[in-house]
């Protein structure tokens, strides 16, 4: 054994090397020394690598040809150079050569590059006119190419002889090729071939052999890691070396075995050393399995390797998780689950692995009948550990992983409905379980409800990890259906057997998983009578199952009643608004808004709460702005897009200005809290509706007060806008939606409410914008109609300085309206003091009062209040002179002080009167 | 034709306008006693200084010029002038004092007055009191004690009634202004408000015999022709502009007062701070009595008081608030007096 070790193992783990790198010189000398040891594996010479060698050739002929269009060219440092990596690359090929003789166009090329370079070199007036590099490297590759073309003399000349012969000789030629490499080693050692070639005529075909085994084995294990390739090697090669089969098949089997052990050792005394330790550490192992498992093991070797890795994944040690014949009971099962889960969190532990486990685990419990309680058990930690499955938080499970996990989470569930008398919660302990005890109601550890909740952790993040414009993200989204129905049953489940916390943190859940869906359902019910429905769809409603309005209803009102941690309320009271307003309910939800009196605390919630605050604001505006309420519209949605960081605050998406701002880790929160791509709210169609409400509040204030100076902006993103719109230097048709809005605003100024709409309401803006509205003929009529009355509002601030009086009914004309409309529009208008004008009942007109205060006026105005601003500064500075612990101290608690204080200023205020200022 | 008016209106108008300015003056006298109490200038001057201005500068342009003259016991005599080179941006190179002296060295060849008393500066509106100005103005008056800046108001002039005005800067802002220290303590010591920073000094237009007579012969001759605006009320415009003005300064103003305010208010918290840090550090001696006191020292310098605002600044918005109020006052004091005017007439008439 030790013989073929040292001569073996040390030979073919040097050659294992020269098959990836370069033929090393002692491989030479060992061949020669070797050769007789080998000779019997001759049987086996039929197997053949074929895409090693055409790799290895390829990689021959590519070099030969850049050789060649170096010829061409004349470029001899660029010939010497390929020269020197196709000897190389001859080196690597070297095993394959070995056997299959040496390929032709090898020959070919030796042949013709040393006749180019003689060539070259009788060309004494070409050589004279060559640059120095290329002269030097000419006699340097004509050295070089003299010396290594005597390895292949006979080749060469046979070439020479018959330069046409074809390809199908090489096989013949095996025989000489293999030589002719051997040869090649030889003189790499110093030696003349011609000496040894003789001797060593009837080994090459065992070395060929043997590098064919070699490479057999990698082929084998290409799919292995390199290192343990390797060490697979250096077994394997080492079984090649002894003559028995049954030696080498056995070598295999441990191969197989120590497949996971760290790098073989070479040597001989490493080799046992390493055995021994090993051997040690399965007996300390030993110890701690059970020791049933000892008996086994010590009556077959074989056995000891794959019991010492009890905790690998190696399917085939599978089956002999348990010794054959003994007994499966329910001690022995929780034994192992508790065993498997030791490992568990420890660094070394292979994660896959100890799912398989668990899951054989299962079976094998299922299939001795163990009952119910203990595969529920071994159920929960299959869940957990393939949550664990991840290292860390940020990445996202695989999709087959997933699909494991909804599985499995069913089957528990099928479990738990099946059997009533199964108690689940976390607060049993470990001691206090009853698996298999039938009389008593069986108690297992674990928490269903922290499952789930995982389990739709990981879905968001799924869906957060994945390309929102992908096919992909149309499958996992599939998934959604499978998330609710799970959500649904364990919420069946948990209304039974569950506390009411549970109860609420699943249809916390639900609701998550409800709000921010459109029912379609519903709706379509709402908008056909019921009457008016024939039966089947009102049966087909049916068994929809209940509207989600009720749903949310009913589930919320629970969360309200029974909460008692303001988290869940809060988001249910935010998931309840959003539902809400997503249905156009804008009443109840404004109401349930204000009630809950949200917007005053909502800075303290966290992060996601805050984002689905922001979310539930954005739906209530464009939930008002579809009622027509513009004002309320551009209300809510004012903060958002004021701050120009929409899709921040509603977490869909990160600001790229703010990138350099925040560190790596910072980013990876923010990514985390991302809302997945199907509850993104177009920011287009927000934005839209913010500056088209502006638009219908800014344009007729801005009308009213046009000489005022000091007037205010209502939004200052629309103002934005139309800056942006002035300052182009051509102004063409509008493209984008913010263009069309301005284009809109400008047409609205003049009031000329036709060009407007058309700019609001047209093909474009239909596409990008309103299609996207539930109710989008609706919303587009409610438009109309605003604009219209905007229109003729902007209209009369303009120009009602041109006019004496104005007909109502040339007004209705102008703007479609009906004359109702317009006397209530101008009604109004008088009444909040915004039109200097009354109405003439009997002609219908309106006449215009001149009031408006003269340019002089206003400027008298404004100065006025500049001064008494300026007083007021000036009074501060005054308390700051008079009391140090003045009034405006207000953080002074001390209420003596502030008393002084407050007289000093009334103090002061009788010095003012006396000063004359 | 245009020249002649002007120098005609000059001459009535110049009576009421010292008349005013003596009043103040005299009032003004007994704070300071300068050097100078009455500017006499010559016609030739106040028409070289329209022409100057007529001919370069237009809108919110400003012209200036040097005026030459001599000192006879308190009053001042400007005799002649000539106006500063317009700057372009082509000859930035030019060397301001040396076509001063060029232009003296010049003006003595020819045997005229040569000594630099002063300058004259046109103005927009009246916005004149600016930091420039007072700059330049004492730096004058700190080389040549007895000189003066006329004001010319163009807009005003155009209107028919010559505002022309002299003014000088008392001494107390002329001490202030050498101690270049404008904090709010310095200027509290030297007990220097906006209405003591500049004093105006009472101005006589002054020909000589022959023009006199000269003129007494063309106003005969002269068809006087717009005697019909007499009553016009056209001074609307000039109205809205001063209160435009007159806002933009109180803008300032309030700015200035809230940066003032705020140093306020740095001040005393740092103080509050450090009276507590004090007073914790004496706790903290009489907790461990015997021990060496901490130095107080290090605290004072661990906080550097903030920088006080200047306060030169908001003195001449106040003084130039002033100035617009006066404009304004006068403005509106002579409409009232010409809405008197043509009430008394309607009634007269009917």
């Amino acid at each position: 054994m030790s013989r073929f070790f040292t001569t073996g193992s040390d030979s073919e783990s040097e050659s294992s090397l020269s098959g990836e790198e370069l033929v090393t010189k002692p491989v030479g000398g060992n061949y020669g020394k070797q050769p007789l040891l080998l000779s019997e594996d001759e049987e086996d010479t039929k197997r053949v690598v074929r895409s090693a060698k055409d790799k290895r050739f390829e990689e021959l002929t590519n070099l030969i040809r850049t050789i060649r269009n170096a010829m061409k060219i004349r470029d001899v440092t660029k010939c010497l150079e390929e020269f020197e990596l196709l000897g190389k690359a001859y080196g690597k090929a070297k095993s394959i050569v070995d056997k299959e003789g040496v390929p032709r166009f090898y020959i070919r090329i030796l042949a013709d590059l040393e006749d180019y370079l003689n060539e070259l070199w009788e060309d004494k007036e070409g050589k004279k006119k060559m640059n120095k590099n290329n002269a030097k490297a000419l006699s340097t590759l004509r050295q070089k190419i003299r010396k290594y073309n005597r390895d292949f003399e006979s080749h060469i000349t046979s070439y020479k002889q018959n330069p046409e012969q074809s390809a199908d000789e090489d096989a013949e030629k095996n025989e000489e090729d293999s030589e002719g490499s051997s040869d090649e080693d030889e003189d790499e050692d110093g030696v003349s071939a011609a000496t040894f070639l003789k001797k060593k005529s009837e080994a090459p075909s065992g070395e060929s052999r043997k590098f064919l085994k070699k490479m057999d084995v990698r082929a084998r294990d290409e799919d292995e890691d390199s290192e343990d390739s390797e060490d697979d090697e250096d077994w394997d090669t080492g079984s090649t070396s002894s003559d028995s089969d049954s030696e080498e098949e056995e070598g295999k089997q441990t191969a197989l075995a120590s497949r996971f052990l760290k790098k073989a050792p070479t040597t001989d005394e490493d080799k046992k050393a390493a055995e021994k330790k090993r051997e040690d550490k399965a007996k300390k192992k030993h110890d701690r399995k059970s020791k049933r498992l000892d008996e086994e093991e010590e009556d077959n070797e074989g056995g000891e390797w794959e019991r010492v890795r009890g905790g690998v994944p190696l399917v085939k040690e599978k089956p002999k998780m348990f010794a054959k014949g003994t007994e499966i009971t329910h001690a022995v099962v929780i034994k192992k689950l508790n065993e498997i889960l030791q490992a568990r969190g420890k660094k070394g532990t292979d994660r896959a692995a100890q799912i398989e486990l668990l899951q054989l685990l299962v079976q094998i419990a299922a299939e001795n009948n163990l009952g119910e309680g203990v595969i529920v058990k071994i159920k929960f930690n299959i869940i957990a550990s393939l949550y664990d499955y991840n290292p860390n938080l940020a990445t996202y499970m695989k999709p087959e992983m997933w699909g494991k996990c909804l599985d499995c989470i069913n089957e528990l569930m099928d479990i738990l409905f099946a059997n009533p008398n199964i108690f689940v919660g976390e607060n049993i302990l470990e001691e206090s379980e009853n698996l298999h005890n039938a009389d008593q109601p069986l108690r297992v550890r674990g928490c269903i409800l922290t499952l789930v909740e995982r389990m739709d952790e990981e879905f968001t993040k799924i869906m957060q990890n994945t390309d929102p414009h992908s096919q992909e993200y149309v499958e996992h989204l599939k998934d959604e259906a499978q998330v609710c129905a799970i959500i649904e049953r364990v919420q069946r489940y948990l209304e039974e057997k569950g506390t009411t916390e549970e109860v609420c943190r699943i249809y916390l859940l639900r609701i998550l998983h409800t709000y921010y869906k459109f029912d379609y359902k519903a709706h379509q019910r709402q908008l056909t009578p019921p009457e008016g429905s024939s039966k089947s769809e009102q049966d087909q409603a049916e068994n929809e199952g209940e509207d989600s309005a009720v749903l949310m209803e009913r589930l919320c009102k629970y969360i309200y009643a029974k909460d008692r941690t303001d988290r869940i309320r809060t988001c249910a009271i935010l998931c309840h608004i959003y539902h809400h307003a997503l249905h156009s309910r804008w009443y109840q939800a404004r109401d349930l808004m204000l009630m809950s009196h949200l917007q005053d605390n909502i800075q303290h919630a966290d992060p996601p709460v805050q984002i689905l605050y922001n979310r539930t604001m954005v739906q209530l505006g464009i939930c008002a702005f579809r009622q027509g309420l513009t004002k309320d519209a551009h209300n809510a949605l004012l903060d958002i897009q004021s701050s120009g960081r929409a899709k921040e605050l509603l977490g869909q998406g990160l600001l790229l200005r703010s990138l350099q701002e925040r560190n790596q880790e910072q980013e990876k929160v923010e990514r985390r809290r991302q809302v997945p791509f199907h509850l993104h709210i177009n920011l287009e169609l927000l934005e839209c509706v913010y500056l088209v409400s502006a638009m219908l509040l800014e344009i007729p204030y801005m009308a009213a007060h046009e000489s005022d100076a000091r007037r205010r902006m209502i939004s200052k993103q629309f103002h934005h806008q139309l800056r942006v719109g002035e300052r182009q230097p051509l102004l063409g048709p509008p493209e984008s939606m913010r263009e069309h809005v301005v284009a809109a605003s400008k047409a609205m100024k003049m009031g000329d409410w036709k060009t407007c709409h058309s700019f609001i309401i047209n093909e474009k803006m239909n596409g990008k914008v309103w299609d996207l509205f539930p109710e989008a003929d609706k919303v587009r009529t409610m438009l109309v109609r605003k604009i219209q009355e905007e229109s003729l509002r902007t209209y009369l601030f303009t120009y009602s300085s041109v006019y004496d009086s104005i007909s109502m009914e040339t007004l209705s004309d102008m703007f479609e309206l009906d004359l109702p409309t317009v006397h209530s529009i101008i009604s109004k208008m008088i009444i909040n003091e915004e039109l200097m004008a009354s109405l003439d009942q009997p002609t219908q007109t309106v006449v215009m009062h001149r009031t408006e205060p003269t340019a002089q006026q206003n400027l008298a105005l404004q100065l006025a209040e500049k001064l008494g601003s300026l007083v007021e500064n000036n009074e501060r500075v005054f308390d700051h002179k008079q009391g140090t612990y003045g009034g405006y101290f207000r953080d002074q608690k001390d209420g003596y002080r502030k008393n002084e204080g407050y007289m000093r200023r009334g103090g002061y205020r009788q010095q003012q009167s006396q000063t004359a200022y | 034709m245009a020249s002649r008016k002007e120098g005609t209106g000059s001459t009535a108008t110049s009576s009421s306008s010292t008349a005013g300015a003596a009043g103040k003056g005299k009032g003004k006298g007994g704070s300071g006693d300068s050097a100078v109490k009455q500017v006499q200038i010559d016609g030739l001057v106040v028409l070289k200084i329209i022409k100057h201005y007529q001919e370069e500068g237009q809108g919110t342009e400003v012209v200036q010029g040097v005026l030459l003259g001599l000192v006879v016991e308190d009053r001042l005599e400007i005799t002649n002038c000539f106006p500063f080179p317009q700057h372009t941006e082509d000859d930035a190179d030019f060397d301001e004092v040396q076509y001063q002296m060029e232009m003296m060295r010049s003006l003595r060849h020819v045997n005229i007055d040569h000594l630099h008393v002063g300058w004259y500066q046109s103005t927009y509106y009246g916005s004149f009191v600016t930091r420039a100005l007072l700059d330049s103005q004492f730096s004058y008056q700190h080389a040549i004690e007895e000189s003066v800046v006329l004001i010319y108001d163009p807009i005003k002039t155009a209107q028919g009634s010559l505002s022309l005005k002299a003014y000088r800067l008392t001494p107390k802002l002329m001490e202030v202004c050498k101690e270049k220290d404008f904090s709010p303590e310095a200027l509290k010591k030297a007990n220097i408000t906006f209405e003591y920073m500049f004093e105006e000094v009472p101005i006589v237009i002054k020909n000589s015999h022959l023009i006199n007579v000269l003129m007494w012969e063309l106003e005969k001759k002269s068809a006087v022709a717009d005697k019909h605006e007499l009553l016009s009320l056209a001074s609307s415009n000039h109205l809205g502009k001063n209160l435009q003005l007159l806002m933009d300064r109180v803008d300032e103003m309030s700015q200035d007062i809230v940066k003032y305010n705020t140093y306020m208010r740095n001040t005393s918290k740092q103080q509050q701070q450090k009276h507590q840090q004090r007073r914790q550090q004496e706790n903290m001696q009489r907790q461990s009595r015997g021990e060496p006191p901490l130095p107080e020292e290090d605290l004072s310098k661990l906080f550097k008081p903030p920088q006080p605002p200047a306060r030169m600044d908001s003195l001449l918005i106040a003084g130039q608030i002033n100035t617009y109020c006066q404009n304004i006052k006068e403005f509106t004091a002579q409409n009232l007096g010409k809405l008197f005017m043509a009430q008394a007439l309607q009634e007269y008439n009917n």
